[in-house]
């Protein structure tokens, strides 16, 4: 086999954003300190084999496993791959066999040395069936089916880490920081009506080979609703919190320092392969014609979201801005006019259950029932938990959330496609945008899935926090941000009584 | 840079007979690659994404009578980085038979760019009869050319001398080494170099400090200060030195590092001395450079600023007093600079 040096990287890592002004003039970064976050999430898996793909549970959970595991390769912001735990990389003329070098010396928060077989048996699990991952002397050698030269984008992005599971079921990770405590949610001492929200806490790893991060412990609080974080964070009881994107113009007018992703997160219509055609083209037509988007993205959302016309975003495909998605009511009520006796949406409602949880989500399925109504169409809005949203009376449509986990379009449509659309046509085996493009006109003209928004992530940063340099695909790089000083936030003890609170070992945790 | 690519193809076609000179060609292969790959590489990848766009514009069936180029970058894109673009893809279209025209009348043929994470995506689109026709290429951002710099308006003279894709820590310049010569710290993955370069940029030696043993850091600090054909490493805990030509034997010592000071500036004109305060910590915000009179607070009226394309991240004094050394990093192509910086007269 003939290998093609394809990059010998020099290597100067995410890490190196943290450095030091020059001379005494400029902060100097200080380690120490207990960074507070919270998110909206009530659990987060820190096991990506239980990821689902696109879901927004597992976008949390890839958050936080950054601070545990590594990846073999990362990608910066100027779109060079970096280093990670693999230190070289090539492949062959056809981009169908690689091989990686790993990092000497590198060792798991336990202090055992990684070695090839771990990275092999966590990449095949990620990679899935398509790809054969294998041990070669000082490295890993992965094989694709198909050529990949999307391989180093797949492996910088989603569930690509690599940890070494234990019998116990623990993950142990090589990363910046290790679970050192997690405690799940429990009725509080004080008041017993209320709950206490569960608690993950990092604890920084000394040994890690990408340098130890700044601060000394990351304490991550989920389930909090989107109003107590932003208040939170007001008042200083948290330096990082997600914000919800109808609360963004809120922080902004109360001074808030925010930041935003790319859009991360699409939020599309789903109708259900129970639908007769042809009787069903029209009505997903008609649909399609009378959705108002920008009315969605601009008022409902208060212009924190974008009109989706395509499935990926502009910022991963780079050819998004090709389709349209232009309303037309009048062009929706003619078609309507013409439906034969029977469908769904004329004389019978169309059910659209809202799969994605959240007061958001819950007021865009009802705007999309606005929207219905103007071309005289009948739609019924039933939410998450709801008995009219039970599976049996859930024909009809669906309003549910995507969130991007990929870096490769080819792999993020291919997803999409497998989870979403059965029986839908896979993207072709190539990477040529062309194709994709063509693909995903394909898929969009179907009208099985209606794009609505695009939703950036939106995080409150407190001004103690320093170093932020989050990417803009959403990776938070939390092992580079330091802290300017002790408060007295801080400095309190960690965990109350144990009496009511269930402390369980979490993966990742060192044993 | 696009000129050391081209010399290193003309002298490997010259010389192919004589042994002699092939170990030559290769000692200068070397350099030249070694030195200036990115441009030469990138010129390429530049031109050949244009062909393939134009290969597959021109293959288009029905495609007939004069067109006018549209030029539409996404609203990232910097004003400095479209010119090439169009230049190249004009005459990959024109090579092809396309008839470009600047007449308003003729349809457009429009090309859009676009930059995704890893990727730069062309697209073009024309009218054909009664619809669209797409086509689309694209090219691993990565491979391409860094784009120019932003030339900020400056009030203080200032030149880049060196960039590099691995973290520059320090800079120094050689004392009675020929003018120009630099030495650079290195912190290139994760590990320590020390480089000495000539004037035009081109590294003539290369050390690995490994046997410093710098514990792997986020925020990774040392300084270079070379005393004649020794050099001296200021670490965190330690100092080591090494010699140019026996730099195998690398003698370090704890003891407190000595930091230097504050970088300096003398004024040409009065004598009057000059401090040097940088607008920003961050890592992802370009920084201004204030030179302030020493005694007057920063951001006073008399400052005189420069903007970086990013990052200050260290200075250096020189040994002509109203220069100094400026490292920064660029946010735009992601490679650390080293600047020259002077203060000059009545500007």
């Amino acid at each position: 086999m003939r290998f093609t040096k394809s990059r010998w990287l020099a290597a100067t890592s995410a890490a190196v954003f943290a450095l030091a002004g020059f001379a005494a003039q400029a902060a100097t970064p200080r380690y120490g300190g207990t960074l507070h976050v919270k998110l909206r999430a009530s659990s987060v898996s820190l096991d990506p084999r239980e990821w689902m793909t696109g879901s927004l549970s597992s976008a949390a959970g890839e958050k936080l496993a950054s601070l545990v595991y590594d990846r073999l390769v990362t990608l910066d912001d100027h779109a060079k791959f970096q280093p990670g735990l693999a230190t070289e990389w090539s492949h062959d003329a056809t981009a169908r066999n690689w091989q990686f070098k790993l990092r000497s010396g590198v060792r798991f928060s336990d202090g055992s040395l990684l070695n090839p077989s771990d990275a092999v048996v966590s990449l095949q699990i990620a990679l899935g069936k398509g790809f054969e991952v294998v041990a070669i002397e000082n490295g890993v050698a992965i094989r694709a089916a198909h050529p990949a030269p999307d391989l180093l984008e797949q492996l910088a992005s989603g569930r690509n880490f690599v940890f070494r599971p234990l019998p116990d079921g623990t993950l142990l990770g090589t990363g910046p920081f290790f679970v050192a405590e997690s405690i799940v949610a429990a009725p509080s001492e004080v008041n017993p009506a209320a709950i206490k929200p569960a608690r993950i806490k990092f604890q920084a790893n000394e040994g890690a080979w990408s340098g130890r991060p700044f601060v000394d412990f990351v304490e991550v609080a989920l389930g909090e609703p989107p109003l107590r974080q932003l208040l939170d964070l007001q008042v200083g009881k948290a330096d990082i919190t997600e914000i919800a994107p109808d609360l963004v113009r809120k922080g902004r007018q109360e001074g808030l320092r925010i930041w935003n992703s790319a859009p991360r997160t699409l939020v599309a219509l789903r109708f259900d392969d129970a639908l007769d055609a042809p009787a069903s083209d029209q009505l997903r037509e008609a649909l399609w014609l009378a959705l108002d988007r920008d009315t969605m993205a601009n008022v409902l959302l208060q212009r924190e979201a974008q009109p989706a016309d395509s499935l990926l975003p502009q910022w991963l495909s780079g050819y998004a801005f090709l389709f349209e998605s232009a309303m037309n009511l009048q062009r929706a009520r003619e078609l309507r006019a013409a439906f034969p006796a029977g469908v769904p949406g004329a004389t019978q409602p169309l059910r659209l259950r809202v799969d994605a949880s959240g007061d958001l989500f819950k007021l865009m399925g009802e705007r999309v029932a606005v929207n219905a109504r103007q071309a005289n169409l009948l739609v019924q809005v039933a939410l998450p938990g709801s008995v009219s949203n039970s599976s049996a009376a859930a024909t009809g449509l669906h309003l549910f959330a995507w969130h991007y986990d990929s870096l490769s379009s080819r792999t993020e449509l291919e997803a999409f496609v497998k989870q979403l659309l059965e029986g839908g046509d896979l993207p072709a085996n190539t990477t040529d945008p062309e194709q994709l493009c063509a693909q995903e006109r394909r898929l969009l003209d179907e009208r099985r899935i209606l794009p609505l928004v695009l939703l950036p992530e939106y995080a409150g940063i407190r001004a103690n926090v320093h170093n932020w340099n989050a990417s803009p695909w959403g990776d938070w790089r939390l092992a580079d941000v330091w802290l300017d000083s002790e408060d007295p936030m801080t400095t309190k003890a960690p965990a109350g009584p144990q009496k009511n609170t269930s402390t369980a070992r979490s993966p990742g945790a060192r044993p | 840079m696009q000129s050391l690519g081209k010399t290193c193809g003309k002298v490997s076609s010259k010389n192919l007979l004589f042994p002699w000179a092939l170990i030559l060609i290769a000692v200068l292969a070397v350099i030249c690659c070694v030195s200036s790959p990115v441009a030469a590489d990138g010129d390429a990848a530049l031109r050949e994404t244009a062909q393939r766009l134009a290969e597959r514009v021109a293959a288009i069936p029905g495609l007939h009578g004069a067109l006018r180029l549209e030029w539409h970058p996404d609203a990232a894109w910097p004003g400095g980085e479209s010119e090439p673009w169009i230049r190249v893809i004009r005459d990959e279209f024109e090579r092809r038979a396309l008839n470009l025209t600047g007449d308003a009348s003729a349809p457009a043929l429009d090309v859009f760019a676009a930059e995704t994470p890893t990727h730069l995506v062309l697209t073009a689109r024309i009218r054909v009869s009664d619809h669209d026709e797409i086509r689309i290429v694209s090219i691993p951002r990565a491979s391409l050319p860094p784009g120019a710099s932003p030339a900020a308006p400056i009030r203080l003279e200032r030149q880049m001398i060196y960039e590099s894709p691995d973290l520059i820590l320090d800079a120094a310049s050689l004392e009675n080494n020929g003018e120009g010569s630099l030495v650079l710290l290195l912190y290139k993955n994760f590990e320590l170099v020390a480089l000495r370069v000539d004037a035009k940029g081109v590294v003539k030696q290369s050390v690995s400090l490994n046997a410093a043993n710098l514990k792997p850091s986020r925020d990774p600090r040392a300084e270079i200060l070379p005393r004649g054909n020794m050099v001296l490493v200021e670490l965190p805990g330690k100092a080591c030195e090494f010699s140019w030509e026996s730099p195998v034997v690398l003698k370090c010592r704890a003891e407190k590092p000595a930091w230097r000071a504050e970088t300096q500036l003398t004024s040409p004109c009065d004598g009057s001395d000059w401090k040097l305060f940088s607008s920003s910590s961050e890592p992802n915000a370009k920084d201004v450079l204030q030179v302030v009179p020493d005694g007057a607070l920063r951001e006073s009226s008399a400052a005189v600023l420069s903007e970086f394309p990013g990052p200050i991240l260290n200075t250096n004094g020189e040994q002509d007093p109203s220069s100094a050394l400026v490292i920064a990093q660029n946010l735009r192509t992601g490679n650390y600079e080293v600047y020259k910086i002077t203060l000059a007269c009545g500007n």
